[in-house]
């Protein structure tokens, strides 16, 4: 057996634990916790079983099985940073609405500078 | 018999003015402005030079004509504008007009931009520069910029990047700004073509220093307007 064939499968059970908690302690959604809990458990399935990733690329038309988790990487990843992107994009939008409206209301007076 | 702008026209006038780090060009642009006997908004863009002070010394001299607002941290010409916006409409405003504050617009103007608000000809105006008077670099960048304006969200303008623009207080309370950057030109001209806001154009002096080149639409910020145009399309 090779190593990552063991270091992969315990890195993955920890990534898994590590999410469960951070679920349980309400910082996860459910569906953040599936989602990553499914691409561990891939990862470790993928390292445990290496020649399993050629039958998922015949699947799907690809030749080799390191091309198919190549592939599903990128996919990942590109996916992680749409989100990522959106969810900063909401997060500038915010700091918009809330810098705008702590202006509005405190409008700068003399006496404030003498202050 | 030409309409001739009154005490009462420029008391129901805000000018907006949004300031990110200016504070070697806005002192003569707010005297100018309240020697007109205009009324002032003007914002601090989280400047992290002395803006603030600057426009405090000038609220001395003039401390009914001009209102100061400051956003915490620096946001965006737009975000400025729209605060600016927002906080004119709660005065006693008919008629509010933005205006750069470095300078490159010409207080002289305002009369020649608000009078087709006041005597009905339009609801919304903008200062259309003359292409003489622009730099190449910039002329190019405003070209480009007229072009997409015209793709993107369908509307034909001479000058679509201008940032002395002027509106009523209703047609203001129709549109709706969402832009951070320099989009908003383009957002203001497209929300007044989708709200079918009559607007007119109006011939605006621009003076060119090398501070003032150094900020607007260069080719980098069309770039960045592009980017953003294509990404309100979603």
């Amino acid at each position: 057996m090779l190593l990552y064939s063991f270091i992969f499968p315990i890195i993955s059970i920890l990534a898994i634990v590590w999410f469960a908690f951070r679920y349980l302690r309400g910082k996860n959604s459910f569906f953040t916790t599936i989602l990553w809990s499914i691409f561990w458990i891939i990862v470790a399935i993928f390292s445990l079983f290496p020649n399993l990733s050629n039958s998922f690329a015949r699947m799907v038309g690809i030749t080799r099985g390191l091309d198919f988790i190549i592939i599903l990487v990128f996919i990942i990843l590109f996916y992680t940073v749409l989100r990522l992107y959106f969810i900063v994009d909401k997060l500038q939008n915010d700091m918009n609405t809330i810098v705008k409206q702590v202006a509005i209301q405190n409008e700068i007076t003399l006496d404030d500078e003498e202050e | 018999m030409e309409y001739k702008i009154t005490k009462e026209d420029k008391d129901a006038t805000y000018v907006v003015l949004p300031a990110y780090n200016e504070a070697t060009r806005i002192q003569p642009v707010i005297e100018a402005i309240a020697e007109k006997g205009y009324n002032m908004v003007i914002v601090n863009d989280g400047s992290s030079d002395n803006t603030l002070d600057v426009i405090l010394e000038s609220k001395r001299k003039y401390p009914d004509k001009v209102h100061v607002y400051s956003l915490l941290i620096n946001r965006g010409v737009g975000v400025a504008t729209q605060t600016g916006f927002d906080a004119a409409l709660k005065f006693n405003s008919k008629y509010i007009v933005s205006m750069d504050s470095d300078g490159q617009h010409s207080a002289d103007d305002l009369d020649a931009v608000i009078k087709p608000l006041v005597i009905g000809e339009a609801q919304a105006v903008i200062g259309v520069r003359p292409l003489k008077d622009m730099p190449r670099s910039r002329n190019y960048a405003n070209a480009i910029m007229n072009f997409l304006t015209r793709i993107f969200y369908r509307v034909n303008v001479s000058d679509s990047q201008t940032g002395f623009r002027a509106i009523t207080r209703e047609a203001l309370d129709k549109i709706s700004i969402n832009a951070t950057g320099y989009l908003i030109s383009s957002e203001f001209i497209r929300e007044i073509n989708d709200n079918n806001i009559p607007f007119a154009e109006v011939p605006i002096e621009t003076i060119y220093t090398p501070e003032t080149q150094a900020k607007g639409t260069n080719v980098s910020v069309a770039i960045k307007i592009l980017l953003q145009m294509i990404k309100h399309q979603f």
